[in-house]
């Protein structure tokens, strides 16, 4: 809840000329109440969002309300769109703080008393064999995720899924530094434990 | 496993975020300890494959909810949005009365040029006195039948038309399923035409011809419904049209 106001640039930064007219005319559209101006706007970024809930959650039913309920919050927000980031970045965070915000409160739901984003805790289940020689594949890759802690998943999702930088995914977190380096590891062993044992079956 | 003193390093040599002197020093541990390696390896591979997951597409349902309840809530200026085509209402209720007057005579021509069989017992049935079909009669339903058949097929053209520019503007995934309908369809219609074209007065061959044309029509008000429901965002209504072609 105190991740509202993140610095990151997760996207490639929009061409600071004509790039960044077409996307203040496309808001005003937008505004003006335009449903195809809208629909250009999903259309171009609601993969990326999608994918990111889908993981976030390990689940496309709830990915699915979440990101109608993301866009919706975007339409109703875009008034105070003033175009001092790229229109993607300024969707990103308001994605990332809506998914967030499901997981804490699925997680308070759920009766955990722990920060599950802030979960700690040591890397017993990792002991694991090898992988070798086999690749790791697309599908296996997802089918693991789904598997890990939501803390480390959401660190490892935002560092080496998205490509943020560490202090991104802390400052993203709402977490120390230190604390998204040490999630992002253990989620990466957890993986390769999942990995070795799913493959060997 | 790999040794635990070094673990951070490696996962931070994966990172490419290892100060020089550390990884002077995991580098040569690595070359004695086969462990390590492995665990690097591996490190490595589950990197690679996380930075090149495939984006994921959310279903079209997401946003033709999106556009509903934009709708809904009043938030969309209507004027902005392309009006409907409205000119196909009028080749629709052609068709609908093109269908009407053909099934009225296909049950004239069908029950004049049923021959009452001598030993049926009459009494019951009370087959009204017609006696023998008139011939000319018959043949002039007929014609009739073929005007109106023809007039039929040349509404189903224009109805056809309007699907196929909703099609365009479909979710390509509803427009094949819908297209693919269409086809099934078309190919009936040809091979009942195909049938009438051989024996002129065989008329349950009409009939046939007549039902497929009669579902033709029902299949494009579905679509062009859909297309509607679509603009209006209306994604249920959508989805009940859909849903009830399987
Ligand atoms: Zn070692």
């Amino acid at each position: 809840m105190t991740a509202s106001k993140l610095t990151v640039r997760p996207t490639a930064p929009a061409a600071a000329g004509s790039g960044r007219m077409a996307e203040l005319a496309l808001v005003e559209r937008v505004r003006r109440g335009e449903l195809g101006a809208f629909e250009e706007l999903y259309r171009t970024h609601a993969g990326r969002l999608y994918s990111l809930a889908c993981r976030m959650l390990g689940n496309p039913a709830d990915a699915e309300d979440l990101l109608q309920e993301i866009f919706l919050a975007a339409h109703r927000k875009l008034d105070g769109f003033r175009g001092d980031a790229a229109l993607g970045t300024w969707l990103y965070r308001l994605a990332t703080n809506q998914i967030l915000d499901h997981l804490r409160s699925r997680a308070a739901r759920a009766g955990q008393l722990t920060d599950a984003l802030d979960d700690t805790g040591t890397i017993a289940d990792t002991a694991s064999g090898r992988l070798g020689d086999r690749a790791v594949t697309k599908l296996d890759l997802e089918r693991a995720l789904a598997q890990l802690p939501e803390g480390c998943r959401a660190a490892f999702l935002l560092h080496d899924v998205e490509g943020l930088e560490h202090q991104e995914v802390a400052h993203v977190l709402g977490i120390a530094e230190g604390t998204s380096k040490s999630q992002v590891h253990k989620a990466r062993l957890r993986l390769r434990a999942l990995l070795t044992r799913g493959s060997s079956a | 496993m790999p040794c635990a003193r070094y673990i951070t390093s490696l996962q931070e040599l994966a990172d490419g975020t290892i100060g020089s002197i550390r990884r002077a020093e995991v580098e040569q541990h690595l070359e004695t300890c086969e462990d390590c390696r492995a665990a690097l390896a591996d490190l490595e591979k589950i990197r690679d494959a996380a930075a090149s997951l495939d984006e994921l597409q959310p279903p079209e349902r997401v946003w033709l909810q999106i556009a509903g309840r934009l709708r809904q809530e009043g938030r969309i200026q209507e004027a902005a949005a392309p009006a409907p085509p409205r000119r196909y209402l009028h080749a629709f209720a052609l068709a609908a009365a093109l269908v009407i007057a053909i099934g009225g005579s296909l049950l004239f021509i069908a029950s004049r040029n049923r021959q009452v069989p001598a030993t049926a017992p009459a009494t019951a049935t009370a087959t009204p006195p017609t006696g023998v079909p008139d011939a000319a009669e018959v043949q002039a339903a007929a014609t009739a039948v073929e005007e109106a058949q023809q007039k039929l097929e040349a509404a189903i053209g224009r109805l056809q038309q309007v699907a196929d520019a909703s099609l365009q503007a479909m979710d390509p995934k509803t427009a094949a399923t819908l297209q693919k309908n269409i086809g099934i369809i078309d190919q009936a219609i040809a091979e009942e035409r195909a049938a009438v074209k051989a024996e002129p007065m065989n008329v349950p061959a009409r009939e046939s011809l007549f039902e497929a044309l009669k579902r033709k029509v029902v299949l494009l008000q579905d679509t062009i419904a859909l297309m509607n429901e679509m603009r209006k965002g209306n994604p249920s209504g959508a989805a009940e049209i859909v849903g009830g072609k399987g």
